[in-house]
């Protein structure tokens, strides 16, 4: 197996957060994915160019993953590469593991973590604590799961290459998703109190607030749209009344 | 209300920076509404009317799921402008009410401008076959395409800033309803944004969710 040296592991590490950066919607990230393999690929390659140039055309192809979870990904695939693993072999473990490295993370992140930290700064906004400290909770509790993630799947997949999802099956990642869901709706809970005693002193406005969080809770992923129809609704009310008063 | 020239290309050049941090490059979350709003409000020296703005909408974005293909809104740079905009004169209800409002629609047209950058990658992206020039234009054309995400994300914060003036200059000359009913409906609003995550945690966790609401009516009693 050739060496990957540290240079290129940092190299995958950094180019993964551009992972992204040209995601459309025919190869989703698998032209960022190849993006992020360049470095290592020509140092693997660096003998036989005609070999590096068809690697990284087979590495464009379609691929997706969450973006977090890209660098297990990168690290396996950089492994097999440097194993001489044939191209089809590749090919399969990225076919094997885009599903669920998409759906793991959005689990993790999306469904728990995000929600979770945003909830835990809004927290601290309603309790009256200085709005660098809410701002600062939220970024750093967030990124500190969101680094140690990119970092942690990198090392595994270049330790794993090929026994990848054996490996990520034992990590405690759904149980994570579950606690952070389990905090997070606490915090749900609680923000939601101090938010329907922001309304207004008085027992009407309170009432109407809690009914809001009621309709909420019933109306889930559709809140944003319901909230913008009632928002505009008003805000039309407001500046048409001053036409006939 | 419109900010002064320099001011102005700074929140320009910032919004470029949200509008990458929300797919293309970190993903570090500051344009979440929460950071980007209350980040535009201290430019204009009221970073706590900033947060304030970031936290109503951040309470009507927790249920936004950007995943896989999803066409989903996209918040960062309205919410910028909109924590900006109100911090640099009064903020009553009725203002807030608007910056909100437009904060949302804003989100709806970036949404847009995300799916046709993404349907404009797809011709980008459209590499040479395997050999010399795969690798340089490979990467030539990724960066190309997180610079016009940067560009996109610059405009929009470019093109928000009068257009949020003109509606809050509107709101202002036109408002007939009473400061406390457009308080009422922003923190109702809000309330409803926070308890639909019941549905994203799980409605099984609903008892914790009632366990958080004693915990929190505590708290008020004891303050």
């Amino acid at each position: 197996m050739k060496d990957i040296p540290g240079r290129y592991r940092r190299l995958l590490l950094l180019r993964s957060f551009l992972v992204q950066g040209s995601w459309n919607y025919e190869a989703l990230i698998g032209t960022g994915f190849a993006f992020v393999l360049l470095p290592v690929l020509r140092h693997l390659y660096r003998d036989d160019p005609d070999a590096y140039h068809a690697a990284v055309q087979r590495h464009c192809e379609v691929f997706n993953s969450h973006p977090y979870f890209a660098t297990l990904a990168a690290g396996a695939v950089a492994r097999l590469e440097a194993e001489g693993a044939a191209p089809e072999v590749i090919t399969r473990l990225k076919v094997a593991i885009r599903s669920s490295l998409g759906s793991l993370g959005d689990q993790l992140f999306w469904l728990a973590w995000r929600p979770m930290s945003a909830l835990l700064a809004i927290l601290l906004l309603l309790l009256g604590l200085p709005w660098w400290l809410a701002v600062c909770a939220f970024l750093l509790c967030y990124n500190a799961l969101h680094l140690w993630m990119r970092v942690w799947g990198l090392r595994l997949g270049l330790e794993n290459g090929m026994g990848l999802g054996r490996v990520v099956r034992k990590a405690p990642l759904n149980r994570w998703a579950q606690w952070m869901a389990s905090a997070g709706m606490i915090l749900a809970g609680v923000c939601t109190a101090l938010v329907v005693r922001q309304s207004g002193p008085e027992p009407t406005a309170m009432a109407v607030a809690a009914l809001a969080a009621a309709a909420g809770a019933w109306l889930g992923l559709r809140v944003r749209k319901a909230a913008y129809t009632v928002l505009l609704l008003v805000w039309t009310v407001g500046v048409f009344l001053s036409f006939i008063s | 209300m419109i900010p002064e020239p320099a001011l102005f290309l700074l929140l320009v050049v910032l919004g470029g920076w949200v509008g990458i941090d929300s797919t293309s490059a970190g993903q570090l979350m500051i344009s979440r509404p929460v950071v980007a709003a209350t980040v535009g409000g201290w430019m204009f020296g009221d970073p706590a009317t900033g947060a304030l703005v970031g936290l109503i909408l951040e309470a009507l974005n927790l249920t936004v799921l950007p995943v896989g293909a999803a066409r989903y809104p996209e918040s960062g740079p309205g919410a910028l402008a909109t924590g900006a905009v109100l911090a640099s004169g009064p903020a009553p209800p009725s203002a807030l009410l608007a910056g909100v409002l437009f904060a949302l629609s804003w989100a709806s047209v970036a949404g847009v401008s995300i799916r046709k950058l993404r349907e404009f990658n797809v011709r980008l992206m459209s590499l040479p076959a395997a050999g010399p020039e795969l690798p340089l234009q490979l990467q030539r054309r990724h960066f190309a395409a997180i610079g016009l995400d940067y560009l996109r994300g610059a405009l929009l914060v470019a093109v928000a800033l009068p257009l949020l003036a003109l509606l809050l200059e509107i709101t202002y000359a036109r408002w007939a309803l009473d400061p406390r009913f457009s308080h009422l409906v922003l923190w109702s609003a809000a309330a409803a944004g926070i308890a639909a995550t019941v549905r994203l945690f799980g409605a099984r966790r609903f008892p914790l969710f009632l366990a958080g609401v004693c915990g929190g009516i505590l708290s008020l009693l004891l303050r």
